[in-house]
């Protein structure tokens, strides 16, 4: 089985995707020479510089062509150097990709895939560092996913562009150069969630990035005994409750985990729906761990601080397990 | 050319156009060894932004973009905070929370670094509305590169300007004139459909030049005139400025690929690296206003190694401040969300 | 080059210019009476450029227009029934009532859609140029805005990426005056939006909104130049809206003087004048009038037609959010 890094992931996807089907096209700033992390390296070479295409920096107006060029039969991709400027975006997002379906009662599609780079990596500020999945989840006619592994990247990556939907598809920077098994084939429907990790005490959801954190406090909580099941719902809209649901039913405790700033985020929105399916089950409040309520900060130790860490994923399972850390060194 | 200005004048800017120049070389040295983020150097374009923001007072603003080092140094701000900045101090002049990305300081007329392209364009016609309608005889001048020029909030901005006759200056640093990603297309950049950056602004009736970014003569000439307009009431100015940009720039993380400039290079070609002979012999625009002011008498060699020295130095302490001074506490991370 | 009308072809077009004023009217009419609710944009006055530049595209070819758009819907080919359904909300409209009047969308005539966001229309079609090209095909996307979009940062972008990428695309600015309730001098400097196509190197004509054959004969012209690959055209026609921004709307910030000056270049009477030259009213003038009596009688059966329609059922109302 081969194995690859996330960006690889994401380039196979969109080289598969453009020779089946024509009418898949990429859009965005310097494509032809990769990108600034390589992600679309050698494919302007392979289809041509009218179907990978270089735009000016015009986020507004580039993802409005995109929604044109999608009512008239392309499926474009496009994609956007980082989220946070995915601000400028907005009118055409949310006013008219999102909504065309609908407002012209079914008539319309609009088969148009964002990729957006995120996350706080590398100290770079706060215009280049936002997690702002809790935004576009907020908005009827979108799909959201953000997937965690090189495999889901892949597979959701090629579901997206299938799908005749706007999808927003967003990477984690710190993820690009992670390298797992991508098997032929893959297929990741959008809308269904992957347990990482089994454990019947404590059901914790991360997303993207965190993910691996919630793994590695897994690890150190079994030392204590506390078995955790690590949900990864990989799509946020559609999201897989029943999954979530279903786990929490087992193990009557949730802890949600997100890079997003933990106010408005995705964390008080499952904890809200999980609650009113089964509250009857919990034995303790649900807790959310999600960023400090600021700008993603540049000093190296406040990014440190402000993005979720290993030891506050475990302090928040330890404290809806009622069992403290036990020190044994 | 030189400026039209007393010699202690230009030998000031010699000086600033030094300090950072050796700032820039010392942070590139430094991000080896330490997460600075993203950052984007002024190398090759000091002589732009020194001579173009002297002519502020007390009370004007700037705004700029990504490539801010050299226009904050230029207005005064002290390296050495600079520099914590970077390193994410708690030193630092935005207390480690901004980075390179987001330097500023108020009380030098910088209120604030946008890293979205086009991003301080809006707010730099902002301040000048609120000169004019507080009666203030300030400017306010928007630092930014050809990129902006893509975004529909330039576009907005200068419509903005132009028919309220705002007291801004927009000071274009054009360094793509073969950048990367872009390839010849009949334009002179492949992302605008203008033959000229400043046929943009024709429409808007604002007065528009294009000059040699390295002819400080012709930057102090044209900003000169830029703020007296500005002040008398007399509206918008843009002005782009051609450079070279400098091949360190070039690859996406700044490199010393042309190595340290040695200021000798200004009189001794032998020194020159025979590979970097076109950037250190003619594009490097610092390197010719040194020449000029050698020429004119207004400095020896002697003199130019000793200042050269100083800026130095002066870097070399302000790294180790950086370097020295301690990091935020995770405590802090939340001061300053509110006022 | 000059376009030649045979004396049916012009018949045909002041029949079309007639649709329109009639719906427009019947519009105002029946939501002076609550028949129909929400916020409406009527083009009552403008019905020259609609007609005109629309009847130099193709069927195939996409039109996409802003928040005053029953015009374009209609010179396009819409139903008027099914456009009046969906103005009154019923089922049986476009949109099956989801999407009124400034979000209609009749696409199996080629009219992709309008929108509530000044110049957001822009990009879409730029989008559709561009799907044109990727494909290989002849397909041409018209852009219909107002003066206003002229000042947003979209426009500005729209006009570089279709210049330098030679997109098949006329722009079409309808130049009223008035970007809402404000006269276009207090926004912006330039009265002209030509003078933004020209920065862009784009070939842009100024016309009389009013005469529906100059605004013919200018699309005409950008629609070939489409054709042919050699890039976008912007057309900027100067005209005039003879009720306020929005039904509703006193509009007392222009002068009764203004109004009436442009009332006396009413675009279908010019028209008619014209038509009645060329002789195709028959020698009596015998047929002058019959296009106004079968418009409106033709409204009045689509009206009757849309207004029995169903309302929607609110259990239904989260049907067509995604699509399948």
């Amino acid at each position: 089985m081969p194995e690859m890094r996330y960006v690889d992931a994401i380039r196979t996807a969109l080289d598969q995707a453009m020779q089946t089907d024509p009418s898949v096209v990429l859009l965005g700033e310097d494509l032809t020479v990769g990108g600034p992390f390589g992600v679309t390296r050698g494919l302007a070479e392979r289809y041509g510089e009218w179907r990978v295409r270089n735009t000016p920096i015009s986020e507004g107006t580039v993802v409005g062509l995109a929604v044109g060029a999608a009512l008239a039969g392309l499926r474009p991709v496009v994609e956007i150097m980082f989220v946070d400027f995915l601000t400028l975006a907005m009118d055409q997002l949310v006013n008219h990709a999102a909504k065309l379906h609908y407002m012209s009662g079914g008539q319309l599609r609009v088969p148009l895939t964002i990729r957006a780079q995120y996350g706080a990596v590398g100290g770079f500020g706060a215009h280049h560092s936002q997690s702002l999945e809790a935004w576009l989840v907020h908005v009827p006619g979108l799909k959201v996913v953000a997937p965690a592994t090189p495999a889901d990247a892949k597979g959701l990556l090629e579901a997206a562009i299938g799908d005749d939907n706007p999808v927003i598809f967003l990477e984690h920077r710190g993820l690009y150069f992670g390298r797992g098994e991508v098997p032929d084939g893959i297929e990741v429907p959008i809308g269904r969630a992957a347990i990482r990790r089994q454990g019947d005490d404590v059901t914790i959801v991360a997303i993207g990035r965190l993910v691996g954190s919630a793994l590695e406090a897994a690890a150190a909580l079994a030392a204590d005994g506390i078995e955790a099941q690590v949900i990864d719902p990989r799509s946020l809209l559609p999201l897989d409750l029943p999954a979530i649901v279903e786990s929490v039913r087992r193990t009557g405790r949730l802890v949600v985990v997100h890079e997003a700033v933990e106010m408005g985020g995705m964390g008080g929105e499952i904890a809200a729906s999980v609650q009113a399916q089964a509250h009857d089950v919990l034995r303790a409040p649900i807790v959310r761990v999600g960023a400090p309520f600021a700008p993603v900060p540049a000093a190296p130790e406040l990014e440190q601080a402000f993005v979720p860490s290993v030891e506050r994923i475990a302090a928040a399972v330890r404290r809806v397990t009622g069992r403290p850390t036990v020190a044994t060194h | 050319m030189l400026p039209d200005l007393p010699a202690e004048r230009l030998v000031a800017q010699l000086q600033t156009m030094l300090r950072i120049r050796r700032f820039e070389e010392e942070l590139i040295r430094l991000a080896d060894d330490h997460a600075v983020g993203h950052f984007h150097v002024y190398i090759g374009q000091e002589v732009t932004g020194v001579p173009a923001l002297a002519l502020l007072e007390d009370g004007d603003v700037a705004y700029t973009t990504h490539r801010n080092h050299g226009h904050l140094i230029a207005r005064g701000a002290d390296p050495a905070r600079l520099m914590a900045e970077i390193l994410g101090k708690a030193t630092g002049t935005n207390r480690g929370k901004g980075g390179t990305l987001h330097l500023a300081s108020a009380e030098h007329g910088f209120p604030t670094t946008s890293a979205s392209v086009g991003g301080p364009l809006p707010i730099a016609v902002g301040s000048a509305f609120a000169f004019k309608e507080l009666g203030r005889d300030r400017v306010s001048v928007c630092l930014f590169g050809d990129g902006a020029l893509e975004e529909g909030a330039w576009h907005e901005a200068v419509n903005i300007a132009a028919y309220r006759s705002l007291p801004v200056i927009f000071l274009c640093e054009n360094n793509s004139l073969e950048a990367l990603g872009q390839k010849a297309n009949e334009y002179p950049s492949s992302t605008l459909a203008v033959r000229r950056l400043t046929d943009l602004v024709r429409p808007f009736s604002v007065p528009a030049v294009a000059i040699d970014g390295s002819d400080a003569a012709a930057v102090h000439g044209q900003m000169k005139k830029a703020v007296r307009r500005a002040r008398r009431g007399g509206g918008p100015s843009f002005i782009e400025t051609w450079t070279v940009r400098w091949p360190g720039s070039r690859p996406i993380w700044p490199a010393l690929v042309t190595g340290e400039t040695d200021v000798a290079y200004a009189w001794d070609e032998g020194r020159m690296p025979d590979e970097h002979r076109d950037w250190f012999g003619t594009q490097d625009g610092l390197l010719r206003f040194l020449r000029e002011l050698l020429e004119a008498g207004h400095v020896d060699r002697a003199w130019v190694q000793a200042i050269d020295g100083e800026a130095r130095s002066e870097m070399a302490s302000a790294v180790r401040y950086a370097l020295d001074s301690p990091y935020p506490v995770p405590e802090e991370a939340l001061e300053d969300v509110f006022a | 080059m000059a376009v030649t009308r045979q004396p049916a072809e012009l018949v045909s077009l002041l029949e079309r210019m007639w649709l329109i004023r009639a719906f427009e009217e019947k519009v105002s009419e029946l939501y002076a009476r609550g028949r129909i609710r929400g916020l409406l944009h009527l083009g009552i006055g403008q019905e020259g450029v609609a007609v005109g530049a629309i009847d130099r595209l193709a069927p195939d070819d996409l039109v996409f227009a802003g928040h005053r758009a029953h015009a374009h819907a209609l010179a396009k080919g819409a139903d008027p029934a099914k456009l009046l359904a969906e103005l009154a909300g019923r089922t049986t409209g476009y949109c099956a009532g989801r999407g009124g009047s400034m979000h209609i969308s009749a696409p199996d005539v080629g009219f992709m859609t309008a929108t509530g966001v000044v110049a957001g229309n822009i990009p879409l079609a730029l989008g559709a140029a561009y799907a044109s090209v990727v494909g290989n095909r002849s397909l041409v996307a018209a852009a219909f805005f107002g003066d206003g979009a002229g000042q947003t940062g979209g426009f500005h972008e729209s006009l570089n990426i279709a210049s330098l990428w030679g997109l098949p695309l006329v722009l079409v600015c309808e130049n009223n005056g008035y970007a809402e309730f404000t006269p276009l001098s207090a926004h912006t400097k330039i009265e002209r939006l030509t003078e933004y196509a020209k920065v862009y190197g784009i070939p842009a004509l100024t016309v009389d909104g009013n005469d529906v054959l100059a605004v013919g004969q200018a699309v005409g012209e950008g629609v070939d130049r489409a054709r042919r690959g050699e890039g976008p055209t912007f057309v900027e026609a100067l005209t005039y809206r003879l009720r306020g921004h929005y039904e509703g709307d006193p509009a007392k910030y222009r002068e009764l003087a203004e109004l009436s000056d442009w009332k006396a270049r009413d675009p279908i009477a010019r028209f008619a004048a014209v038509v009645a030259d060329s002789g195709a009213f028959g020698e009596d003038g015998a047929n002058d009038g019959v296009a106004e009596q079968q418009a409106r009688a033709r409204v009045d059966t689509a009206a009757d037609e849309a207004l029995a329609g169903p309302l929607p059922e609110p259990a239904d109302i989260t049907r067509y959010v995604y699509a399948d």
